[in-house]
C-alpha cells in the first residue's frame, strides 16, 4: 500500500515537472548584451507591449554558433542582440523574415537593413579599462595609444577577450587589421599577446577581472563599464587616440516562428526613441539621438571599417590567429 | 609432527599455570554495558565454549581477547602476561572468523602462508609448514586453488589451517560452523576437537548452538546479558545447571515445584512435598536444606512411562496422554498431570502402538533430580 | 519469502495463448524495447559525432583529423587534457582514499564530520572551486594580497588544483562503498595473522579494492576531462580538450573540428574502459557471507594515521574553506571592492528559474534513468538473447563517455526533424539519463547477482506471471539499485555543465549553465548566491529522498529481502 502511495506521489511530482507552464504572450529569444542589459531589454518589453521574452544569455559569438547548428530549425523566435557579421550571414542565408518597420522611420542606414533583414538597435565599442589601485601601485600611467600596450613592462597583466568565443573580439581583430593593414596589424596583434595575460571567453569578462584588480589592463567591450563604474570597482577607461572600433547589437525575426505578430512589435519598439534612450543610458551609441551615459555628448573617435567584409573575413582571420597566436604554448 | 603444542616433558606445575585469565572484565558501548565484569581462567589444552543466546557478549568477549575489541575495565593475562594493550598482531592468540575472513584474491596456500610470510619465515620453511598443515587438514592437493573454487567445509579447513600456522598460544574460533549445513557441521566438529586434542592447542570456542557447544567442549561458559551465568564441564552444566535459565538452555527441563520436607543425612534420601504428592529422591547436592522451596529439574529423557495405571508406587504419577509422536529411535509424548503438562522422551520405545491408543499413563519420576533453590 | 508465495497463489493463472506467448516472450521484447531506446540515445549520437568528424563538404573525408594531427595547439591541448585527467585522477584516489579509511576504519567521532565535508561538493557545481580559489589566489585574492604573494593561479595549476577538490566527493564516495562492502574480519584476519597496519594495506585491502578503485579512477578520468568548468575559468592561457571543443562548437561553430576534438577525447576513455574491463575480467571477488558492517575503529599506527590525518585535514579544510568563501561571497556585491553586506544576489529572480529548471531536470532523469537501470539490469543478469554482452557494454559505456562529447552528440542527432528534441526540457532529461544511466545498472546488476534465480523460479512455479513475478518479487529486491540510480542521476545532473551547456534553449536556463555564464561574466556575487540555493535545495530534495527511501525500505521491500 505503502508503496503505490510513493510511487503516486512521484508519479504526480513528475507530471507536475514535465508539464510546461503555459504564459499569455510570449517568446523565445537568443540575447547577446550582457544578463543585465538582457534584463534590462525584456523588461522593458514587457512593460511595453506585455510580451514575456525567454532568453538565455550567450556571447555573440555562440549565438552566431547556435543558430548555424538549428538552422533552419531555430529553437527561438528573434534574436535580440547578435553581432553584425550574424546579422549579415543570417541575411544571405534566408534565416531571417524580412519587415519593414514604419516605426524606424528616419533612423540612419546603418542601423537598418532597407529590406528589414536586420534591425542595429546599439552600437558598441572597445575601450581600454585599468585598474585605478593596481595602476598607482605599480606607478604607471594609462596607455594613450594602443601602440603603448606594446611594452613589456605590461607583461602578464593585459586581458583581452578570444575571438574565437567573443564577438566583441572579433571587431578588435577586426579594427586593428583595418588600422594598420593586414601584415602590420596581424604583427601588432603577435607583439600584443606576449604582454596578454590570457584571452577570455566573453567580451565583458575583461572589465570585471580588471576591476577587481586580477589584472592591470583590459581590452574590454563598453557595454559594461558604466555599470561597473556604478557599482563601484576602481577603474579607468579610455579610448587611445588612434579610435576603436564598433559592431552593432542586431535583432532578427527567424524563420519558422509561429509569433510573428510579436516579433514585429518587438522590432517596432526597438526603433522609438525611448528604447534608444534606454540604450544609451547603458552607454550604448542608439538608432535615435540620446544623451550616452558613457561617452556624453562627444561620441568616441572610429576607426573606420567595413562590416560587411568583417563578417566574411571571421574564419580566415580565426584560422591565422590560431596559427600565429597560438602556438606558443611550449 | 612437530608441533610445540604437545607438551610431553614440560613440568607439572607449569603445566597446571592456566594460560588464559579473563579478570573481572567490562566493556562499554556508549552507554551500553555489554560486558558486566566476567572472570574465567582457561587451562592449557582446554577447548572452553562460550555460549549463550544472541546479545549476551561472547562474540564480544573473544574478540576482546583477540585484541580487536578495547577493554573497558579488568585484565587479560595469557600465559602470565598482561595483554590489556597489545594489538592483535602482537598477541599470541589466532582467531578464526564466522564467515572464515579467508583473503579472496590468494590461493589456499597462499591464504595459510600468509601469517608465515608476514613473520619472515624464510621460503622454504614456509612451504615445509604449508604443506604440513595442508597436510593435516587433509586438503594437500588444494594448495594451488582460488578460494572461491572450495566447498564451505575446506574454505572451514582452510581458515583452521591459517589459524593454526603460527602455532598461536589460544586458538579462538568464533562459530566456526555456522555457515554448514547439518550433517557437514557434525563432520567438522568432531574433526576440530580430534585436531584440538591432538595438538594439545589452548582453544575458546564460540557458539550459539548449545548442543554443539556440550558434544565438542572441555568445558561450558553460559553467559547472559554480559554475564556468566555458569561454568562447567557438559556433565555439570546438563545436570546440575545453577538456574532455571541455564536448565532450560542446554536442553528441554520440565519443572516442578515443591518443598523438601526431609533430608535423611546418612542416605541422602529426600522428600519433596509437591503439588501432585511426595517424591522421594537421592539428594546429590548441598546447597539445599528441609523446608527450602524447590524446583525439581526433570528432564523430559529422564522419566519413565508405563501403561498400567493402577498401582500407585512410590514416584509414580498417574497423567493423560495428550500426544504420542513416534520417530524410530525416539518417541515423544505430552503427559497431562492435573493442569500441567509434562514432556517426555521415550528412547528405544517399545509398546508403541499401545501407546499410540493410550489415554492414561503413568509417569515415573526418577530419584535422581536435579533440585534449584527457589528465591 | 512465506507470504509472498501466498500471495502470488492467489493470482489465479489463467492464460490465453497471446497470454502465455507474451508471458513467455517479454524479456525478450523487453530487452529489444531497451535496446531501441539505448541505440538511439547512447549509441546514435556517438556516431552522430564520430560521421560528423569523417564528413566535409563534398563527402567522406580526413581533412579534419589531418588538421587536428597537423597542428601544434591540438597536441598540446591534448597533451595538457590527459595530464590533467591523470594527474587528478591519483590525486583524487589517493585523496578520496584516505578519507574514506577515515571515515570507515578510523575514530568515531571524525567518521560523521569527515563524510559530510567530502560529500557535499557532490552537490555544488565543481567550479564553485575555480570562483573561490580565484577569491582566495586570485592576483587580487585575498590571501595573495594578504601575503604580497607572487604566483599564477591561471594556468595547469590551478585547474589541477580546482578540478581535484572537485572530484574528491565522487572519488570518496565510490571508495568508501567499496570499503564500506569489504568485510572488516579480512583485514582483522591479516592483523590476527601478525600483519601491521601498512601491511594490511599492502597486502589485503589495497588488492581487495582494486576493482572499485580502478572503476573510480574511469569515472574520474572520465569526467575530470570533460567538466570545463574550471579548466575555461581558471585554464589562462593553457589549451585544454574540453572547453577547447566548447569554444570550437560555440563560437566559431565548426562542428566538424568540434567533432574531430571529441572523437580525440573519447578515445582514451573507451580505451581505458576496455583496459579496466580486461583487468576486471574474472577478479570480482566474492566474500563468503561478509554483511556490510561498519568496522570497529582500531589504533590506527602512527605510521598511517599521520600522513592520512595530514592528507584528510588538508582536503577537507580545503573543501571548508572553498565552501566558506563562497558562502560569504554570496553576500557581497562584489568581494573585495564593496564592503556592505547585501542580499541581492539572493534575490535574483532568473537564478531562481533556472534552480527551478533545474530540478525539473534531474527529477525527470532521475525518475526515467532509474527506472531504465534497473530494467536494463534485469534483461542484462536474466535474459538469455544474443547480444546480451553487447547490451551491458553499451550500457555500462556511460561511464566512459565525456559529457562533452554526448552533448554535441545530441545537438547534431537531434536538432533537426523528424528527431527534433532540442529545446525544452526532454532533450535535457534524456540526456542526463542516458549519460549517468551506468550507475543505475550496475547497480541493478550487482544487486540481482545476489539473489538466486530460484527465487523467481519457484514465483512462477506458483504461477505467478512473468509481470507478476517482476512486480512482486523482482523490484523490491532490487529498489537499493533504484534508489543508487536515482540518486546518482539527480545529484550528477544538477551540477554538471559539460553536455547540458550545448542543450539549453532560450527559456530554459539551467542553474549550472547560469552559474558557470556568471562565473564566466564576473559576476562572483550571483555565481555564489545561485550556487548556495542550489547546494541549499539539492540537500533538502536529498534530505526528503532519504526519508522516503528510509519509509519504504522499512516498509515493504526490506522484509521481503530478509526472508529472502
Amino acid at each position: 500500500m505503502k508503496r503505490k502511495l510513493i510511487a503516486f506521489v512521484v508519479a504526480a511530482i513528475f507530471s507536475v515537472l514535465l508539464a510546461g507552464s503555459a504564459m499569455a504572450e510570449e517568446i523565445n529569444a537568443y540575447m547577446g548584451t550582457s544578463p543585465d542589459n538582457n534584463a534590462k531589454i525584456a523588461q522593458f518589453i514587457k512593460d511595453k507591449t506585455g510580451i514575456t521574452v525567454n532568453q538565455t544569455f550567450q556571447s555573440f559569438g555562440e549565438i552566431e554558433a547556435r543558430m548555424k547548428a538549428e538552422a533552419p530549425n531555430f529553437n527561438a523566435d528573434m534574436t535580440i542582440g547578435c553581432g553584425s557579421s550574424t546579422g549579415f550571414l543570417a541575411k544571405k542565408s534566408g534565416w531571417t523574415v524580412p519587415y519593414v518597420s514604419p516605426a524606424w522611420k528616419g533612423v540612419p542606414e546603418v542601423f537598418l537593413d532597407p529590406q528589414g533583414n536586420w534591425y542595429n538597435f546599439s552600437n558598441f565599442s572597445f575601450v581600454l579599462v585599468g585598474n585605478k589601485d593596481r595602476l598607482a601601485k605599480a606607478g604607471y600611467a594609462m596607455p594613450t595609444s594602443w601602440k603603448d600596450l606594446l611594452d613589456p613592462k605590461w607583461k602578464g597583466e593585459i586581458l583581452m577577450p578570444s575571438p574565437l568565443s567573443s564577438g566583441t573580439a572579433n571587431q578588435m581583430r577586426f579594427s586593428f587589421l583595418a588600422l594598420y593593414g593586414d601584415d602590420e596589424g596581424w604583427k601588432f596583434l603577435e607583439a600584443l599577446d606576449k604582454n596578454i595575460a590570457y584571452y577570455t571567453r566573453s567580451g565583458n569578462a575583461p572589465t570585471d577581472l580588471v576591476g577587481r584588480g586580477e589584472f592591470m589592463l583590459g581590452l574590454t567591450s563598453d557595454e559594461n563599464v558604466k555599470k561597473r563604474l556604478d557599482d563601484g570597482y576602481p577603474l579607468i577607461w579610455t579610448i587611445p587616440k588612434e579610435g576603436t572600433g564598433y559592431d552593432g547589437t542586431f535583432a532578427l525575426i527567424l524563420k519558422g516562428t509561429k509569433k510573428l505578430d510579436a516579433c514585429k512589435k518587438i522590432i517596432d519598439l526597438l526603433g522609438t526613441p525611448e528604447f534608444s534612450e534606454l540604450m544609451a543610458a547603458i552607454g550604448y551609441v542608439t538608432p535615435r539621438p540620446a544623451p550616452n551615459a558613457l561617452y556624453g555628448k562627444t561620441l568616441p573617435k572610429y576607426i573606420k571599417l567595413d562590416l560587411g567584409k568583417a563578417s566574411d573575413d571571421k574564419a580566415k582571420n580565426n584560422d591565422i590567429w590560431k596559427q600565429k597566436l597560438r602556438t606558443d604554448f611550449k | 609432527m612437530t608441533t610445540k603444542g604437545v607438551t610431553g616433558d614440560m613440568d607439572r606445575k607449569e603445566n597446571e599455570k592456566p594460560m588464559l585469565i579473563l579478570k573481572d572484565i567490562h566493556k562499554f558501548y556508549g552507554n551500553n554495558e555489554v560486558l558486566k565484569g566476567v572472570s574465567l581462567e582457561v587451562r592449557r589444552g582446554e577447548l572452553v565454549t562460550f555460549v549463550g543466546p544472541s546479545g549476551c557478549g561472547k562474540t564480544t568477549l573473544l574478540r576482546l581477547i583477540g585484541g580487536f575489541t578495547d577493554i573497558s575495565a579488568g585484565d587479560i593475562i595469557l600465559d602470565g602476561q598482561r595483554i590489556n594493550d597489545l594489538p592483535p598482531n602482537l598477541r599470541d592468540t589466532r582467531i578464526c572468523f564466522q564467515n572464515y575472513a579467508l583473503f579472496p584474491h590468494m590461493t589456499v596456500a597462499e591464504n595459510v602462508g600468509y601469517g608465515l610470510k608476514i613473520n619472515k619465515w624464510p621460503k622454504d620453511k614456509t612451504a615445509a609448514r604449508v604443506r604440513e598443515l595442508l597436510e593435516m587438514v587433509e586438503l594437500d592437493t588444494f594448495g594451488d586453488r582460488m578460494i572461491d573454487k572450495l566447498s564451505g567445509g575446506q574454505q572451514q579447513r582452510v581458515a583452521f589451517a591459517r589459524a593454526l600456522s603460527l602455532e598461536p598460544k589460544v586458538l579462538l574460533l568464533d562459530e566456526p560452523l555456522s555457515n554448514l549445513d547439518a550433517n557437514l557441521r557434525l563432520v567438522m566438529r568432531e574433526e576440530i576437537r580430534k585436531l584440538q586434542e591432538r595438538l594439545h592447542i589452548t582453544t575458546v570456542f564460540v557458539t550459539h548452538d548449545q548442543f554443539e557447544a556440550m558434544a565438542i567442549s572441555d568445558r561450558l561458559v553460559v553467559m547472559k546479558d554480559g554475564l556468566i551465568e555458569q561454568v562447567g564441564t557438559p556433565i555439570e552444566i546438563y545436570e546440575r545447571p545453577a538456574n532455571e535459565f541455564i536448565a532450560g538452555f542446554v536442553g528441554y527441563v520440565n519443572f516442578m515445584e515443591g518443598r523438601i520436607e526431609s533430608i535423611d543425612e546418612t542416605t541422602c534420601n529426600t522428600v519433596v512435598n509437591t503439588e501432585y504428592g511426595r517424591l522421594e529422591i537421592t539428594l546429590e547436592q548441598d546447597d539445599v536444606k528441609t523446608g527450602d522451596d524447590v524446583l525439581m529439574v526433570i528432564r523430559p529423557e529422564s522419566v519413565s512411562l508405563s501403561l498400567d495405571c493402577g498401582d500407585k508406587s512410590q514416584n509414580v504419577l498417574c497423567g493423560a496422554l495428550k500426544s504420542y509422536m513416534y520417530a524410530g529411535s525416539i518417541a515423544k509424548c505430552t503427559v497431562t498431570i492435573g493442569d500441567r503438562t509434562m514432556i517426555i522422551d521415550q528412547y528405544n520405545p517399545r509398546d508403541a502402538q499401545q501407546f499410540q491408543h493410550a489415554d492414561r499413563v503413568e509417569v515415573e519420576i526418577p530419584r535422581s533430580v536435579h533440585l534449584l533453590k527457589k528465591k | 519469502m512465506a507470504t509472498v508465495e501466498l500471495s502470488l497463489k492467489l493470482q489465479a493463472s489463467s492464460g490465453s495463448k497471446i497470454k502465455d506467448f507474451l508471458n513467455a516472450n517479454l524479456i525478450n521484447i523487453l530487452a529489444a524495447f531497451l535496446f531501441l531506446l539505448l541505440a538511439f540515445f547512447l549509441l546514435y549520437p556517438i556516431i552522430a559525432v564520430l560521421l560528423k568528424s569523417f564528413r566535409g563538404p563534398s563527402g567522406f573525408t580526413l581533412q579534419y583529423y589531418q588538421n587536428f594531427f597537423s597542428k601544434n595547439y591540438y597536441y598540446q591541448s591534448l597533451y595538457n587534457t590527459l595530464l590533467l585527467g591523470v594527474i587528478n585522477t591519483v590525486v583524487c584516489l589517493v585523496i578520496g582514499f584516505c578519507l574514506a579509511y577515515m571515515t570507515t576504519r578510523g575514530p568515531w567521532i571524525l567518521r560523521k564530520p569527515l563524510k559530510i565535508i567530502s560529500l557535499v561538493p557532490l552537490i555544488a557545481p565543481p567550479y564553485l572551486f575555480a570562483l573561490s580559489l580565484i577569491i582566495l589566489f586570485g592576483r587580487n585574492g585575498l590571501i595573495t594580497k594578504m601575503f604580497d604573494l607572487h604566483w599564477q593561479l591561471y594556468g595547469f595549476g590551478g585547474v589541477v588544483i580546482s578540478q581535484t577538490l572537485a572530484f574528491i566527493p565522487l572519488a570518496y564516495m565510490m571508495i568508501e562503498n567499496t570499503l564500506m562492502s569489504l568485510n572488516p574480519n579480512l583485514e582483522e584476519s591479516a592483523y590476527d595473522m601478525g600483519a601491521s597496519e601498512a601491511t594490511i594495506l599492502r597486502t589485503i585491502t589495497i588488492p581487495l579494492l582494486a576493482p572499485g578503485l580502478l572503476k573510480a579512477a574511469l569515472l574520474i578520468f572520465v569526467m575530470t576531462i570533460a567538466e570545463f568548468g574550471n579548466a575555461a575559468i581558471l585554464g589562462g592561457r593553457t589549451p585544454f580538450l574540453a572547453p577547447d571543443t566548447y569554444t570550437m562548437i560555440t563560437g566559431e561553430s565548426d562542428f566538424n573540428m568540434g567533432s574531430v576534438l571529441s572523437v580525440v577525447m573519447i578515445a582514451p576513455c573507451i580505451l581505458i574502459f576496455f583496459i579496466h574491463n580486461y583487468l576486471l575480467e574474472g577478479k570480482q571477488f566474492t566474500t563468503i557471507g561478509g554483511k556490510p558492517v561498519a568496522s570497529e575503529p582500531r589504533k590506527i599506527t602512527p605510521l598511517i594515521q599521520v600522513p592520512f590525518m595530514i592528507i584528510t585535514t588538508v582536503a577537507a579544510g580545503a573543501i571548508f574553506v572553498c565552501f566558506a568563501v563562497v558562502f560569504a561571497a554570496s553576500f557581497y556585491k562584489i568581494l573585495g571592492v564593496t564592503h556592505n553586506i547585501v542580499l541581492s544576489n539572493y534575490l535574483d529572480f532568473t537564478s531562481n528559474q533556472a534552480i527551478y529548471n533545474s530540478i525539473r531536470v534531474s527529477f525527470v532523469a532521475a525518475v526515467i534513468g532509474a527506472i531504465i537501470g534497473v530494467l536494463l539490469a534485469y534483461v542484462i543478469v536474466r535474459g538469455k538473447f544474443f547480444g546480451r554482452t553487447f547490451i551491458e557494454m553499451v550500457s555500462l559505456s556511460g561511464f566512459a563517455l565525456p559529457g562533452t562529447v554526448l552533448g554535441i552528440g545530441y545537438l547534431l542527432a537531434f536538432s533537426a526533424p523528424p528527431l527534433k528534441l532540442t529545446g525544452g526540457i526532454m532533450i535535457l532529461a534524456l540526456n542526463c539519463v542516458f549519460r549517468f544511466l551506468a550507475v543505475g545498472v550496475e547497480a541493478g546488476i550487482s544487486k540481482l547477482h545476489q539473489i538466486h534465480i530460484e527465487i523467481e523460479e519457484a514465483s512462477a512455479d506458483l504461477g505467478a506471471s512473468f509481470l507478476t513475478t517482476f512486480y512482486k518479487i523482482v523490484l523490491p529486491i532490487m529498489f537499493p539499485a533504484f534508489i543508487a540510480g536515482f540518486i546518482y542521476t539527480f545529484m550528477t545532473a544538477i551540477v554538471s555543465l559539460s553536455a547540458v551547456v550545448f542543450l539549453v534553449s532560450p527559456g530554459f536556463d539551467l542553474a549550472a549553465v547560469k552559474i558557470f555564464d556568471a562565473a564566466v561574466y564576473g559576476e562572483i556575487g550571483i555565481a555564489s548566491a545561485t550556487t548556495m540555493k542550489l547546494v541549499l535545495i539539492v540537500m533538502i530534495c536529498m534530505l526528503i529522498l532519504n526519508f522516503i527511501s528510509n519509509k519504504t525500505r522499512l516498509g515493504s521491500s526490506m522484509k521481503k529481502s530478509a526472508a529472502v
